[in-house]
């Protein structure tokens, strides 16, 4: 059955989401996780470049031949995240030094691709675009999500991006002073994971019993 | 033969968009970018120079180094360097600004643009992170295992042993090469 636009673009917010539900995406979800601010760069940064390889991969899905599909989509996505690159070091060289090797990486995130193979090279242009912006919000939102948590336990701050006066970190008077320092390294951001991978999947099955 | 050839030139011609595409943008942020190196190289030289003032520069061919700035007293007497090193860390590798007295002491370093991992090796970019360094590299050797930090200096590298050898190899290297100039 044919999906509607609306369930198109929504679906990856939550029902479809790539990092809680179809699990892709976990190691730059992890990684970079650690600061609120790095979160939201980094899902800036796959939101453009998930929206325009799907533009381009279904444009051009009758013209790349299928034997050469998997290079062809590689060479068009790692251009598009060298261009976010250049980018970010341009005009956002903070968040491009804190998301550091990640950046380079989101060419092999399997979001992307994932998303090249299973939406975009069977789908119209318009549909693909939809896809690109909710799955890429659903990772933003995942990614934030994951390092609000961690920042919060683990530093006591949130870290967003400095504005006039204002530094960019908010700190949280208890937590700063007494840190769960786990949740800022791998160990913490696994068991987080793990955490809300179950309340995610508790809420899917409640809501399948409904 | 003929589709073989048909699908390498799909796959040229794909490659050859992408590669002009990125021209473009290289030439709108590349002056951009090298505005903001420069600035981020000139605060790091000011910060690591302290109390003495910044002489004449020497660019210097080797893997490790790659300038040389003298530091002065306020009689414009040589006190030392400040040494522009590249290291290699977990990420590949690392640029760093230290400054060293004639005997090759540190007086404090900086790590700037690297490819280390967040959360682990990129701690090394905190001020804090190189004061383990400090005063080292004269009559104290600098440290360069865990074992040679005290408890709370190890923990603080945990994680991230190789970053942390990179850039104690890399102080190290630029303080021998402070001391085997002789204040000259």
């Amino acid at each position: 059955m044919a999906q509607s636009k609306k369930e198109i673009l929504t679906k990856g917010f939550f029902k479809e989401n790539p990092v809680f539900i179809i699990m892709l995406g976990l190691c730059p979800a992890l990684g970079v996780s650690t600061q609120v601010i790095n979160g939201l760069g980094m899902g800036v940064g796959v939101i453009f470049v998930l929206v325009f390889s799907n533009i381009f991969i279904s444009l051009l899905k009758n013209i790349i031949p299928p034997s050469v599909r998997i290079p062809a989509y590689i060479v068009i996505i790692a251009a598009f995240v060298t261009i976010v690159e250049m980018v970010m070091h341009a005009y956002a060289p903070a968040i491009y030094q804190a998301l550091g090797i990640y950046l380079p990486l989101i060419v092999v995130n399997c979001i992307i691709l994932g998303r090249a193979e299973a939406f975009a090279n069977r789908n119209s242009v318009f549909d693909s675009f939809l896809d690109g912006i909710g799955m890429g919000v659903g990772f933003t939102l995942a990614l934030t999500m994951i390092a609000l948590i961690r920042e919060v336990f683990g530093a006591g701050t949130i870290t967003l991006i400095s504005i006039g006066n204002f530094s960019g970190v908010i700190k949280i008077p208890l937590l700063y002073k007494y840190p769960v320092r786990i949740m800022t390294l791998a160990a913490g951001a696994l068991l987080l994971m793990g955490y809300l991978k179950a309340f995610f999947g508790y809420l899917e099955k409640r809501k399948g019993v409904n | 033969m003929k589709q073989m050839v048909k699908v390498g030139l799909i796959l040229a011609l794909l490659a050859s968009v992408a590669a002009t595409t990125l021209a473009v943008v290289n030439a709108v942020t590349a002056p951009k970018i090298a505005l903001y190196e420069a600035q981020v190289v000139a605060e790091a030289l000011k910060t690591v120079a302290g109390p003495y003032q910044i002489g004449e520069s020497l660019e210097i061919s080797d893997s490790t180094v790659s300038t040389l700035y003298s530091l002065l007293d306020e009689g414009q007497k040589s006190v030392g360097y400040i040494v522009q090193l590249t290291g290699v860390g977990y990420g590949g590798e690392m640029m760093m600004m230290v400054s060293y007295l004639n005997n090759g002491e540190v007086i404090d370093a900086r790590l700037l643009a690297n490819s280390e991992t967040p959360g682990l090796g990129k701690k090394a970019e905190i001020p804090s992170y190189m004061e383990k360094f400090i005063g080292t590299g004269g009559t104290n050797s600098v440290p360069q295992s865990k074992g040679e930090l005290s408890k709370e200096e190890a923990d603080a590298v945990s994680g991230s042993s190789v970053t942390f050898a990179g850039v104690a190899k890399t102080v190290a290297y630029g303080s021998n090469l402070v001391k085997s100039l002789g204040g000259k």
